[in-house]
């Protein structure tokens, strides 16, 4: 891991003499501060700030860098993503800065009322004023810093290498960082800013593709995809392809190399546990406790219908003993007599003794005679039908108007009932009809059967899709993409309507308003108003039913028929819902992505950049230079540094070569190094550079900054030859 | 605080000795007053347009676009992507990656065309 933290806090801050300058590389994934003249720094952390709420007091808290993220635990952390100060290469938000360089002068140990040390602090190239002249202000003003030096990171680490003999004197630093890539040309030593040429791209953003590419691949694991995880998985599985277009064609042929060449991270996964069938002695006590339980039903259902019976029998008893009663006693006493039985009538009694009787018969399982009442009944029943009003009392014409709608209600079940018995008739007909030609041809019966089933399939399924497009899309009609058409999501009668809805728009603007003249003209409304979904619900239910019975007719004779699934679709997509989950399923696999990510580097337009990427930069840099010659470009093209954190990419230097040499003329010597160590050289650099007899004269005090202001500020530019 | 989280030194001090300006002094607690600059905001409060032009600056030293043809690859495979669909506006290599791309769900698509900035939202 090329990226480790040191946060311990330091104890021998004081040892150092108030000359000794404090050297701080601000880079924007990694914050490091050191002492001038040492090989290491000595306090390394992610330079990110966390504002999370402590989940016990409820105070919000700054933390700084990267911690155990165990101990995160007692904080709320939902509304908390780290926060950088840096926006591309320039520091933006100088109140995370703040607590940075807080934890960061805490850490070195410093312990007295202000930093009385000189400060050389990295920033990008060309650091636009408003951020220089904020991080002096900061420096001077909250710390009491007496100096400060600004230089640049890429521009150190290419004078540490040049030190140590890796490159020229006159050359070229690929810097490629977190938020963004540099190349720098030197000449003599020192960078040339007019020449030097910044896209923005970096690591920041080959992590975040990789993310975002590896959640849409795999949404059933995006928790597991933190962005953490993801630079783990970049740092150490990502490489920079030699050459794109031929890397993927391995992958698209597949094979054992695209095998070898992909990657597979394996989730936590236990296999859930294999339920055993049943033993023969658990199934027989299953079987016996659930005939134990019918039997007790079955009891119990016996005891309520034996007492019903009791129940019924009593009552009928009474009722006989109360007729034969009323029997005995004049018509006109009847209702006194009755008063206490809850009766008002001999009728009444009559009938729920009949009532009584009938439900005894029912209970006792016998047969009841229904209605079926010989027509001498019949007609005694209606027998004021035919008698003229003129003859009849007022009661008597309600009674006939009763009676008339009674017989033909009766009339009409008994047509009904006939109606029933033909139709059944004619299916006895129609099966005997079709078995008999089965018999003739059975082969050809068969095949009639299948094309008849597959033409009502097609119906309905089309039928199906037309509606479930409908709704479907009409659903999510706020998809905002706007791509599927509107012809598509409406089924034909909906179209209909909006058609009928446009013309009444537009015609009625022009010429004469003639609309309501006609009466017909209204009828337009009822057209669109109508809810045309109720319409088409009789028709696929009676094809449904077809189908079904032409499927069951199918299975009957036919072994090898297989009902086909109502929704064909609807089998992929279940297929692995209803399928244990697997080892395989918790696999994040990547192949492609591991050289699809950073090549973003040389291809910025991948993720949207409009910009040339590292190889065309050089070419840009060079091309950008002030004083031109053959000899200064190719001095310059033999000497390239890698550096930044990105350059640890395996292969970046091959491909980097290659690029360039396609655009450098034919014959130009290309040297390409990798920096000696390309994340730590730009502090080594700086550490190096505070050191020199000069470096004082370099640096900008604060008697300058309050004396001189933001000008002198802007125009202040280290030397780097010293 | 549980005693791990303070022994670990996890939260930073609001009170530092060798701070002149201590920063709850700066910023009172609960209200960030200073709302600081965008990077663009900065560019543009810096009036480059003002300066030489020769003079490189931070938008000056910015990349050109990229004078090679562009590179067209599947959104969802990375293949060289011949074909692009007009519906989800996707690119893709083949017709089975034709068939992932139709059955996407909306938002997934999104993201997709986000990924490389071609994505249009409509406000």
């Amino acid at each position: 891991m090329p990226f480790i933290s040191l946060i311990q806090r330091q104890s021998d801050y004081t040892n150092f003499a108030s000359d000794v300058p404090i050297v701080i590389d601000n880079g924007a994934s990694y914050f490091r501060i050191g002492w001038a003249g040492e090989t290491d720094p000595r306090v390394i952390f992610r330079n990110i700030v966390l504002r999370p709420r402590h989940k016990g007091t409820g105070e919000t808290v700054t933390v700084v860098g990267d911690h155990n993220t165990t101990l995160l635990k007692y904080f709320d952390m939902s509304r908390a993503g780290p926060r950088s100060a840096f926006e591309d290469d320039v520091v933006c938000q100088f109140e995370i800065m703040e607590y940075v360089l807080d934890f960061g002068f805490d850490r070195l140990g410093a312990d007295q009322s202000e930093i009385d040390h000189p400060v050389l602090i990295t920033e990008c190239a060309c650091n636009p004023l408003q951020s220089r002249s904020k991080m002096a202000e900061l420096l001077f003003e909250s710390y009491g810093v007496p100096s400060v030096a600004f230089g640049v990171d890429a521009a150190f680490s290419y004078k540490y290498n040049q030190r140590l003999g890796i490159c020229d004197n006159n050359g070229l630093a690929v810097c490629s960082g977190f938020n963004t890539s540099r190349v720098i040309p030197f000449i003599g030593g020192e960078p040339v800013y007019e020449a030097c040429c910044r896209t923005n791209v970096g690591g920041y953003h080959i992590t975040d593709y990789m993310k975002e590419l590896l959640s849409l691949k795999f949404p059933q694991h995006v928790s597991k995809l933190t962005w953490e995880k993801v630079e783990d998985l970049k740092m150490e599985h990502s490489y920079i392809a030699p050459d794109y277009a031929s890397e993927v064609q391995i992958f698209k042929q597949g094979g054992k190399e695209a095998e070898e060449k992909t990657r597979c991270w394996q989730l936590p996964w236990t296999p859930l546990p294999v339920d055993e069938p049943p033993s023969e002695e658990e199934i027989s006590r299953k079987a016996a406790l659930k005939e134990r339980q019918t039997q007790r039903m079955r009891e119990l259902a016996d005891a309520k219908r034996v007492s019903k019976i009791n129940e019924l029998e009593n009552g009928i008893k009474g009722l006989e003993f109360l007729l034969q009663q009323l029997r005995n006693f004049e018509e006109k006493d009847i209702p006194a007599f009755l008063k206490e039985t809850g009766y008002t009538s001999r009728q009444e009694v009559e009938s729920s003794l009949i009532k009584n009787t009938q439900s005894l018969r029912k209970l006792k399982g016998e047969q009841i005679e229904v209605e079926e009442k010989p027509d001498s009944l019949l007609a005694e029943r209606f027998s004021l039908i035919n008698v003229p009003d003129e003859t009849l009392t007022p009661e008597q014409i309600k009674e006939k108007r009763k009676q008339s709608s009674l017989k033909s209600a009766a009339e009409g079940r008994q047509r009904a009932k006939q109606k029933r018995v033909e139709e059944e008739l004619e299916r006895e007909r129609k099966i005997k009809l079709e078995e008999q030609r089965r018999l003739e041809n059975p082969q050809r019966y068969l095949e009639e059967m299948h094309a008849k089933y597959k033409e009502i399939m097609e119906k309905v399924e089309q039928r199906k899709r037309l509606k479930t497009n409908g709704t479907q899309t009409n659903g999510n009609n706020n998809n905002g993409t706007g791509a599927i058409g509107r012809g598509e999501r409406l089924n034909a009668a909906q179209r209909e309507r909006m058609r009928l809805l446009t013309t009444a728009a537009f015609d009625r603007g022009k010429g004469e308003d003639t609309f309501g003249i006609k009466d017909e003209d209204w009828h337009l409304y009822k057209l669109m108003s109508k809810d045309n979904d109720d319409e088409d619900d009789y028709k696929p239910d009676e094809d449904e039913a077809e189908l079904a019975r032409i499927s069951s007719r199918l299975r009957e004779i036919d072994p090898l028929f297989l009902a086909m699934s109502s929704e064909p679709g609807s089998s992929v997509a279940e297929a692995p819902r209803s399928r244990p989950l697997t080892e395989e399923d918790f696999q994040i696999t990547f192949g492609v992505e591991r050289f699809r990510c950073p090549e973003i580097l040389f291809n910025p337009n991948f993720i949207g950049i409009d910009q040339a990427g590292l190889d065309e930069m050089v070419g840009v840099a060079i091309r950008r230079l002030p004083s031109k010659g053959r000899e200064l470009e190719e001095s310059i093209t033999n000497s390239i540094l890698l550096t930044g954190g990105s350059c640890l990419l395996p292969g970046m230097s091959q491909r980097l070569e290659a690029g360039i040499r396609m655009i450098r003329p034919c014959g130009t010597p290309i040297q390409i190094f990798r920096a000696s160590d390309p994340i730590l050289d730009a502090w080594r650099g700086a550490a190096a550079y505070a050191t020199a007899m000069q470096f004082p004269y370099q640096t900008f005090s604060r008697m300058d900054y309050y004396e001189k202001g933001e000008d002198a500020l802007r125009r202040y530019q280290l030397r780097y030859n010293i | 605080m549980e005693r791990e989280v303070v022994e670990a030194e996890l939260v930073l001090p609001s009170h530092f000795s060798f701070k002149k300006i201590q920063s709850y002094v700066k910023y009172p607690k609960g209200q960030s007053k200073v709302r600081w600059k965008h990077i663009k905001q900065i560019i543009q409060a810096e009036n480059y347009q003002n300066y030489p032009p020769d003079e490189p600056n931070y938008v000056n030293i910015e990349s050109p676009p990229s004078m090679h043809p562009c590179k067209r690859i599947c959104d969802i495979t990375g293949f060289e992507a011949p074909y692009f669909d007009p519906r989800t506006k996707l690119r893709y290599a083949n017709t089975e990656v034709f068939k992932i791309i139709r059955s996407l769900p909306p938002d997934y698509v999104k993201r997709y065309l986000a990924l490389r900035n071609a994505l249009v939202v409509i406000r």
